[in-house]
Formats: structure tokens, sequence, C-alpha cells
């Protein structure tokens, strides 16, 4: 199977969902051009009349979406970084997810995608590098998307297009970059399926986007040193596939939940409760989690390392969990910068024609 | 736009209708049966009214939050009742007993409303996308209240509707009041109008007062719209008579507001107003009005043994309406 690149996973998913529908529009800033490269090249193959470059208007864009979708159409609001989810909260968390509801279910549709890159290690700073999945679980009405391959992002964001209520679909910008088999034919994945990326019986990993290839990484390492780790990505965090983390859990009796986000009132926190809630007799040691510490991220390299999970962090919570020194293990963690991602989104771009 | 004969007693038959229906709601609220809180929009009807009551049924419309848009609802074709059994908590409600005091119909150009004010603007602007990318020419009509055009999103969805010529029509309901802080106190201009003028689009101030000219500054807009042109913002002057809320104390500022400051108003009620006027034009006469009237207020009553005689709604809608299957 051929092999490409997170970025050209999701420029083919756009290009192929805006083929198969007319309905289907995107806004955003500089979205002709595609920011971080993403809707590249669409404008030169549907027109700029389906490929809309907004001002610094990131309430328009997420509000606009609820609108057009009220009047039928099926938007995709690009909101560069979700960190911008703090400004368009009214939008996001009290119109579109809540619109259908608070009207008596009686808008039959409201297909809308708001896409957003999430992560940090780019050296983006407290305002461009955060992993904003908790504040969008926590509102009842938004699905939550969120790939850790090539392959994942282009079927899910596939999914995310065709879905009829407001989709929230996060990718990490270590996802752009990333080499991932994806096959040619068309394919879709469902929501509320996560995916066993790796089995294992000792110890499982719940992780969701960047944190999955972290884990696996780890997985990988504490496999020379007789540790057997299951990695489970959820993919889908509304709808979650909580059966299939506690079918594993079930099996491992230890669990580990690393996620990028914060994390006091994390995505962590609402997993390992609900592992709790099913299958706290199945457990033999506390619930370990790796997040980002409780406070903003630094832009400095330097210190965003202190702030950030990194490999070593996941190793500490899986010692814990097995109670057990596994001996030292080396895990490189993410080096790149926003540059190098930009470089990859350009070279996209001239593919994406 | 020249109004017509019919035109004109339609609008005046409007008018007299919301009056019917926003004194039926203050008694249902007085009386106890209505439980929540009732914004009258007594003495701003020929806002509604006027800008509603001619548009298309597949233009879409927003409403100010006074009246939770009986005024440009009623005329826009919502059936009484549908609002008053949304009010009452009923299944046949314009959200099937779920909102209060929103209402859902979009066969009839009601997109629904958003209750933490100035969300409607942006969301008025992805209408205008829609409807421009269709090419049917639908407008969008979003009035909302002086005190809303405080929110950045107003700036943000005028912008986009000047840079893409959409079909929008702006309506600024300026009642002078936002709760009990008065327009001098947060509008530094004589005209709201004058917020187009950075935009490049018309900026229209009109006496918010006399149906006929309201009718006529929203249609001149609404064509203009319709066939390109793009939007315009159309600053109706008002002014509120009651509270904020039937029962809330009357305050502006710090102190209670005067008798002084009200009287003038209540001598230019639109009601009264559209009447005279269109018996001096000979198109009213004293049994028409009775006759209006009369079938005015029987509309109401029965639009309230609608609602009264609906059944609550079935619990199983709190998991039904979130997501579409």
């Amino acid at each position: 199977m051929r092999e490409i690149r997170g970025l050209e996973a999701m420029q083919e998913a756009l290009r192929e969902e805006m083929s198969r529908d007319e309905k289907v529009f995107i806004l955003g800033e500089c979205v002709r051009m595609g920011s971080l490269g993403i809707s590249a090249g669409l404008a030169d193959k549907f027109g700029n009349n389906r490929v809309l470059d907004t001002n610094i208007s990131e309430c328009a864009i997420a509000g606009s979406c609820l609108g057009a979708a009220l009047a039928g159409y099926r938007p995709i609001g690009d909101i560069l970084c979700s960190d911008f989810f703090y400004i368009v909260a009214d939008e996001m968390c009290n119109k579109a997810a809540k619109w259908r509801f608070r009207h008596g279910g009686k808008p039959k549709k409201l297909p809308i995608v708001y896409m957003s890159s999430i992560g940090g290690y780019v050296r983006s700073d407290a305002e461009h590098s955060q992993t904003l999945e908790s504040i969008i679980m926590h509102c009842p009405g938004l699905k939550l998307v969120i790939p850790s391959t090539p392959y994942d992002a282009k079927g899910l964001l596939k999914t995310a297009i065709r879905d009829d209520n407001p989709v929230v679909y996060l990718y990490h910008k270590l996802l752009m970059p990333m080499k991932g088999k994806v096959p040619e034919e068309e394919y879709t994945i469902p929501f509320g399926v996560a995916d066993i990326k790796r089995e294992g019986k000792d110890v499982t990993v719940v992780a969701t986007g960047y944190m999955v290839q972290m884990a696996l990484d780890v997985a990988n390492q504490l496999q020379e040193k007789g540790v057997s780790i299951e990695v489970i990505d959820p993919r889908t965090l509304e709808p979650l596939d909580i059966d299939t983390i506690v079918d594993s859990v079930r099996k491992t009796r230890r669990v580990v939940i690393v996620d990028e986000d914060t994390l006091r009132c994390g995505v962590t926190a609402e997993i390992a409760v609900q592992i709790m809630e099913k299958a706290f007799d199945e457990l033999d040691a506390p619930i370990q989690r790796v997040a980002a510490a409780n406070c903003p991220i630094p832009a400095g390299w330097f210190l965003e390392q202190y702030v950030l999970p990194y490999p070593k962090d996941i190793i500490v919570a899986i010692q814990r969990v097995l109670g057990r020194d596994v001996g030292p293990v080396e895990v490189k963690g993410p080096t790149s910068s926003l540059v190098e991602l930009l470089e990859v989104g350009g070279i996209m771009k001239e593919k994406g024609k | 736009m020249k109004l017509n004969k019919g035109q004109k007693l339609k609008l005046y038959t409007n008018l007299v209708r919301c009056r019917k229906l926003d004194e039926m709601m203050r008694r249902a609220l007085l009386s106890g049966k209505l439980p929540g809180h009732w914004t009258s929009p007594k003495g701003q009807e020929a806002v509604g009214v006027g800008a509603s009551t001619f548009l298309r049924k597949d233009d879409y419309i927003f409403c100010s939050h006074r009246g939770h848009g009986i005024t440009t609802f009623i005329p826009k074709g919502l059936s009484p009742g549908v609002f008053i059994a949304e009010h009452y908590s009923k299944a046949t409600g314009g959200a099937c007993g779920m909102a209060y005091f929103s209402v859902y119909d979009i066969d009839i150009g009601i997109p629904g409303i958003g209750t933490a004010l100035g969300g409607d603007f942006v969301i008025a602007a992805g209408l205008g996308i829609g409807s421009k990318m269709e090419g049917k020419g639908k407008v969008v009509v979003c009035i909302q209240g002086d005190g809303t055009y405080g929110r950045g999103t107003f700036h943000e969805a005028a912008l986009m509707a000047a840079n893409w010529k959409l079909p929008i029509v702006w309506g600024v309901e300026n009642n002078q009041y936002l709760i009990s802080t008065h327009i001098s106190e947060y509008y530094p201009k004589e005209n709201m109008a004058d917020l187009a003028f950075g935009y490049g689009i018309p900026g229209i101030v009109v006496d918010g007062q006399d149906v006929f000219a309201v009718c006529e500054a929203f249609q001149t807009a609404v064509e203009r719209a319709r066939v390109g042109q793009g939007a315009s913002l159309i600053e109706c002057k008002t002014y509120r008579i009651e509270p904020m809320c039937i029962g809330m104390a009357d305050i502006r500022g710090t102190k209670v507001r005067s008798r002084e400051e009200i009287e003038p108003w209540l001598k230019r009620d639109p009601i009264d107003l559209c009447r005279e006027r269109l018996v001096k034009e000979n198109i009213l006469t004293q049994t028409d009005i009775e006759r209006i009237d009369s079938e005015a207020q029987k509309e109401m009553e029965e639009a309230e043994r609608f609602a009264d005689e609906s059944p609550p709604p079935d619990p199983q809608i709190l998991k039904r309406a979130l997501y579409t299957e």
C-alpha cells in the first residue's frame, strides 16, 4: 500500500468530499492558500465560491457555519488552532452544539465540521499550542474526532463531512508530516469505534492524537524489556467507545491514560472515571494519567519540555502501574519546528495542485 | 415601494394581532399561568411588523428580544398557538416545548433564535452565504436591539456581509434601553445607522413608530439585497414603554424612570398612529376597526386554547433532540 503524509491524507479527504457533494464548502482565514496547507489547491479545483477566505473573524467563521447549515449547506469552518475555541465558544458551544436540541430537534440536520490544529512541540506558544479537547468533550452536542495516523485522518474526516451533526475535527500539527499507509480506494471510518493500535497483555495505554504515536514508540522500546503494552486510540471522544477500553483493561488489569490537554479536568480524568465505574474490581493498580502540566504552554523549547507530555513521563506511569522499575529506556521525544511543518505544507501545496 | 390599500390594512391588522398576543401573554404572566418572564414589545410593534409582513415566505428573519419575536414571527406566518404553546412547554410549541421562548420553523424562514444576545448576527451571515450560493433571491433580515449592537459579532458579520455582498438587511430596533442603561451612555453618536458607514453599505434612519415608513425602508433594502446589491442597515427609532421584563423594576441608571420621559412616547403609539392615518385616508372605517379588533382577540383566545389543550412533550425528546441519527 502507498504511504502518504497526514497532510496529504486530509487534502485528499477534502477534495474527495467536495467532489462528491456540491453542498460542501470551506471557509476560514486564507483557506485558498491553506494556512497550514490542508485546504491548499481546493480553490483551483472548486473555485472561489466554495473556498472562502475570511477576515480574522473566528466568530463569523464559526457562526456562519451554523447559518449555512440551516440554509441546507455543509460548511467546513477552518478554525486554525484549537486555542481559538475560546474565541468562538458561543458560536460552537452555545449555538451550533445546542441549536437542534434547543429547538426541540426540529432542525433536521446541522452538518458542520469545525477543523482545528492541536498540539505543541513546535514552539508556537500558549495561544497556539493547546489541545482543547476537554472543553469540547464537556459540551453536549458536538462530536469530537482526533485522528492519530494518516489513515485515520482521511477516513475520519470523510465521515465527519458526511455526518449530519456538528463535528469538531482536531488534527495534531505533527500529524501533518507523519507518513502512513493510506489506500487509494475509497473508505470511511465510523465514529465511536476505538482502534487497538498495538496489542499487548501487561498494560493498557489509552492515548489520543499525537500521544498515540508517543505511546507506540514507548511500547516498542519496552517490548525489548519484556513489557507488553496494548495501545488503544479512541479516535473519537464523542462518541466514546469505552467498551473497547474496558475490555482491554479486563485483560491487562493495568491502565495508563495519555493526553496532551491539561491534566486538571482533562480527558484523562473522564476516561479514568468511566473505567473506574465500569471495571474498578478488574484493576490491579491505581490508574495513572499523563497529560500537560497544569500551567500554560511556554513557547521556549527548553521550558516547553517541562509542561507537555514526553515519553519519559509515559514510562514513569507504566512503571507505577507495574509496580516495578523496568530499567533504563531511551525514547526520543518529538523534535520539530513550525517552520519545518510549514515547509512540508509548502511541498504539499504544490502537489495539491 | 408604494403601499396600496390592502397592504396598509394588512400592516394595521398585524399590529393589532401582535398587541392582542402581547396582552394575552401579559395576562398569562400576571395570573401565574406563564411560568417564566415576558418582555413586552408594547409600543415597538411597528418595527417587526413593518419589516416582516411583506417578506417572501422563504426569506429568513431574526428578531430582537422584545416579545420573544412576536412582532416579526407572527407577520412572517407563525401561528400564535405554536408561540404560546412553546411558552407553556407543550409538545406543539415552536421548539416542541424545549425552549420556552425560541421557536423554529425553517419552512417559513424562522431559523430559530439564540438567546445569548448577539450570536444571531453571525448565523445570519451564514444564511446569507447559503442564500447567495443558492441563487434563488432569498434575503435575510436580522433585527436586533440597540444594546445587542454592542457585540463584536456584529462587526464580524457586517464585514463578512459587506465583503461578499450578502443579501442581508441589518435592523436596529432602537428602543433606547439596554436593560436599565440609557443609550446616551452606551452609544456616542445620534444615529446607530452611522455604523453602516464603515462597511460601505447604506445606513438609514426611520421613525420606528410609523409602520408604513418602516415597511417601505425594509422593502427597499430587501429588494436591493434580492438582486445582489448587498446589505443595508436600518435603524428604527422607537422606545421601550415597559421595564425590561414585566414586573421588573423600571430603572434608568440608578433611579426610577420618570413618567415625563415616557409620556410623549405613549402619545406616539404605533397602532394609534397607523389607525389615525388610515381613517384619515378613508381606508379604515369604525366598523373595520372593531372587526379587526374582535377577530384578533378571537384568534388569540383560540390560540391560547390550542396551547392549553396540547399535551406536554414526551421526556424522551431529551434523548432524541441532541443529534440527528
